[in-house]
């Protein structure tokens, strides 16, 4: 488990993170969020020890954070950088032996990871011979070759085509299995929907919210219904009555129907299931959660109404 | 420290397997050798061999050189008057190189004018003048004297006046020598001036492509700095390994195979020349001067004791001097930016090179003394005094100097570090004095 507790750190006199705390236990997935300037690249500096806080500490599975642990960790930054003059497998093996591997184990795992990825055959090619895409693959190995225990990544999806951004997920899935803890600062908020098991949030320095992402979702429930059908749209809206409002509707075909509705009052999810029992054919009904898209627009949104007042 | 040498053997690596290195570990000693070449073969740029004509109407010389006439010159008499002007333009003179004017009271004055249409060479020159003199001193022994010749010239002794530092009693200091000094003290400089702008650039390359986030993950900024500067020293140290290699080669070639009549002395007449004129001081002067060179390098340089001091100076003020490229560096905010900061480092490199020609030429000096302490300047002005072995420049005062380069190199390396920790990880931004001094502040 990392533990932050109440770090801060400022450049020239500006707060860059201001008394951060938050816990990511072993085994999970966790969303590091915030708009722009928000302090993520920071946080995860300090965790990497590529800075000092000011003030604060950091614990790993209940020690402090020290020039030991650089083995244990893995780190993918946003803004990628390998020595261009150098060949893929030399780059690879210099970054495992850094990270404490000896040269065979090193040099093991690069072929290893290289086959993985199907990409031997560029072993020996200069990373500055590379497309963009491909050597983003080898910064991402240049962070898990070492086999960490902890993997934090900086936007580890972008400049990924659809097939690779499926494969890196694919992976940070298979080391979650696999037990090892992954921080992920990201804007991709599908990925965090999809692979992330909590999330904090930062804005303006500050942690304003820490939760997984279910809760995130549900705490932002707005009432609002899924519904296929299949009958007539009469029969519906004699249904729903003043009750519920429709918000979109959606022809399937062969008269069948995908809408929207939201509740009104107090209405509930059996009030709804009730009202259109035998008076529409029903294919399904489910709550429509908030996408964390919207989850992290609503809550910025409100931490700035707040800041405002 | 295993981190360190990682990342020093991937920058010597880098360095190794780049096109321009290995061009220069060739072109480096072949241009030295080149260099050398031309001067060996082309340092009397005068005319070698003469014709002269003796125009002695009065006939003074009797037809007659010396005993021993030497062969590059050919002497003809000719005794009627001649003027420079028909001498010139005369095609009967043509023939002749120069010709030397003997006037009748030559005894008196003791002036001869020599014609020439072309300059000859230096080594010509001293002959003809010697030969002239002594043809004219045994006139004047048998004009004026009743002794024999080589009576007059057992008691013909000039006086001796020698200039001794009370310091140096043997003489063993010598300004000739301390060029060689120079020379590796230049040596120095050229390669702290060459690998370290390769610090500063290979700093601001990782910069700015980033990949120094990567290894700050991996490793202390402070290891990072000393792997940069080992790798690259370590560069810098087998070219100059390799380049020593090729030009001791070279010059092995030069003198066994290709200047075998300019090194070796049997062959080379003008050693004999110059001990039957050894008397004379300028002439001694002249004629040291021009195979100074040849002399320099294979008889007056003393390896054993320069080479070591060389070695051990150039990596501590490597370590000086690559402390600032470093700090430069990492907290500028571009390359074309740092090169700015590059000025005055490169004015302190300068400076070196008047220290070592005050520590010649005044190795007394309180500014020598000055010079040689000074971190900046202190490897070319020892390397200048141990080079003329003076005696202030003992054992004892290299050792002390190099005790205060040692401490210097490790303060400034100490704040290189703390300026890297704090700006290598900033970018795009214009470097002042008051950020220096802000991230020098900062822990």
């Amino acid at each position: 488990m990392i533990a932050i507790s109440h770090v801060s750190k400022s450049f020239n006199r500006k707060a860059a993170l201001d008394d951060v705390s938050l816990k990511i236990d072993s085994g999970q997935i966790y969303g590091l969020l915030g708009p722009n300037g928000a302090g993520k690249t920071t946080l995860i500096r300090i965790i990497n020890q590529i800075i000092q806080a000011d003030q604060g500490s950091i614990q790993v599975d209940g020690k402090f954070l020290t020039e030991n642990h650089w083995k244990d960790f893995g780190y993918l930054p946003e803004e990628r950088g390998l020595y261009k003059a150098m060949c893929v497998s030399d780059m690879l093996v210099f970054i495992a032996c850094l990270r404490g591997l000896t040269r065979h184990d090193a040099r093991n795992n690069v072929n290893h990871w290289l086959a993985k990825f199907d990409i031997s055959s560029w072993s020996k090619s200069k990373i500055e011979s590379l497309s963009k895409g491909m050597a983003q693959k080898v910064q991402f190995i240049a962070a898990v070759v070492h086999q960490p225990t902890y993997l934090i990544l900086d936007e580890p999806l972008s400049g990924f085509d659809p097939i690779n951004v499926d494969l890196i997920l694919s992976e940070l899935k298979a080391m979650k299995a696999e037990g090892k803890t992954i921080i992920l600062s990201t804007h991709n908020m599908k990925s965090v929907e999809e692979i992330c098991d909590q999330v904090g949030l930062l804005h303006k320095s500050k942690l304003i919210v820490e939760d997984t992402v279910h809760k995130l979702r549900e705490n932002q429930r707005r009432g609002e219904f899924v519904v296929r059908f299949s009958g007539n749209m009469i029969a519906l809206a004699n249904a729903l009555w003043t009750e519920f409002e429709l918000l979109e509707t959606l022809e399937l075909g062969d008269n069948r129907f995908q809408i929207i509705v939201k509740q009104r009052g107090e209405r509930s999810f059996e009030d709804l299931a009730s009202n259109l029992m035998g008076k529409i054919k029903l294919e399904s009904i489910a709550e429509r959660l908030p996408s964390m898209q919207e989850v992290f627009l609503g809550l910025i949104a409100k931490e700035e109404e707040k800041n405002e007042e | 420290m295993r981190n360190s040498w990682l990342i020093a053997s991937r920058e010597f690596m880098e360095r190794w397997n780049s096109r321009s290195y290995k061009i220069m570990l060739i072109l480096g000693p072949l241009l030295i050798l080149l260099f050398t070449y031309f001067l060996l073969k082309f340092g009397d740029q005068g005319k070698n061999s003469l014709r002269v004509l003796i125009a002695d109407p009065a006939n003074l010389f009797d037809n007659k050189i010396t005993s021993h006439p030497t062969k590059a010159i050919d002497y003809k008499f000719y005794t009627t008057y001649l003027d420079y002007a028909e001498f010139r333009d005369g095609n009967r003179f043509k023939e002749f190189d120069a010709f030397v004017e003997i006037n009748e009271k030559i005894l008196q004055n003791k002036t001869v004018k020599l014609f020439y249409r072309e300059s000859p060479s230096l080594d010509i020159k001293m002959k003809i003048k010697f030969e002239l003199e002594r043809r004219t001193e045994e006139r004047l022994i048998a004009e004026f004297t009743d002794l024999s010749i080589d009576r007059f010239r057992q008691l013909k002794q000039p006086l001796n006046v020698d200039f001794i530092n009370v310091y140096d009693p043997k003489n063993q200091a010598d300004n000739n020598r301390g060029w060689v000094g120079i020379f590796f003290g230049s040596l120095i400089l050229f390669f702290i001036g060459l690998f370290g702008m390769t610090i500063l650039r290979s700093t601001s390359k990782d910069k700015s492509n980033r990949v120094v986030e990567v290894i700050l993950a991996s490793v202390r900024s402070s290891d990072l700095m000393l792997g940069k500067i080992i790798g690259i020293g370590l560069s810098a140290l087998v070219q100059l390994i390799i380049w020593a290699i090729f030009v001791v080669i070279g010059l092995v070639v030069f003198k066994e195979f290709i200047f075998t009549d300019i090194f070796d002395a049997s062959n080379y007449e003008g050693i004999q020349y110059a001990a039957d004129i050894k008397n004379d001081i300028l002439l001694n002067a002249s004629s040291s001067r021009y195979n100074a060179f040849i002399d320099l390098i294979f008889h007056r340089i003393n390896y054993g004791v320069i080479l070591p001091v060389f070695f051990i100076f150039f990596l501590v003020s490597y370590f000086f001097y690559a402390a600032f490229f470093m700090a430069i560096g990492a907290t500028s905010g571009s390359e074309s930016d740092g090169q700015q900061f590059v000025i005055p480092i490169f004015c302190l490199l300068l400076l070196s090179f008047y220290a070592g020609f005050v520590a010649m030429y005044y190795p007394d000096s309180f500014l020598a003394t000055f010079f040689a302490y000074f971190p900046f300047t202190a490897a070319m002005t020892v390397l200048v005094n141990v080079s003329m072995a003076t005696s202030a420049s003992g054992l004892v005062q290299v050792l002390f100097v190099l005790l205060i380069l040692l401490v210097h190199a490790f303060i400034f390396l100490k704040i290189a570090a703390r300026l890297v920790k704090n700006g290598i990880l900033n970018s795009g931004h214009r470097l002042n004095l008051s950020t220096i001094w802000l991230w020098l502040k900062k822990s």
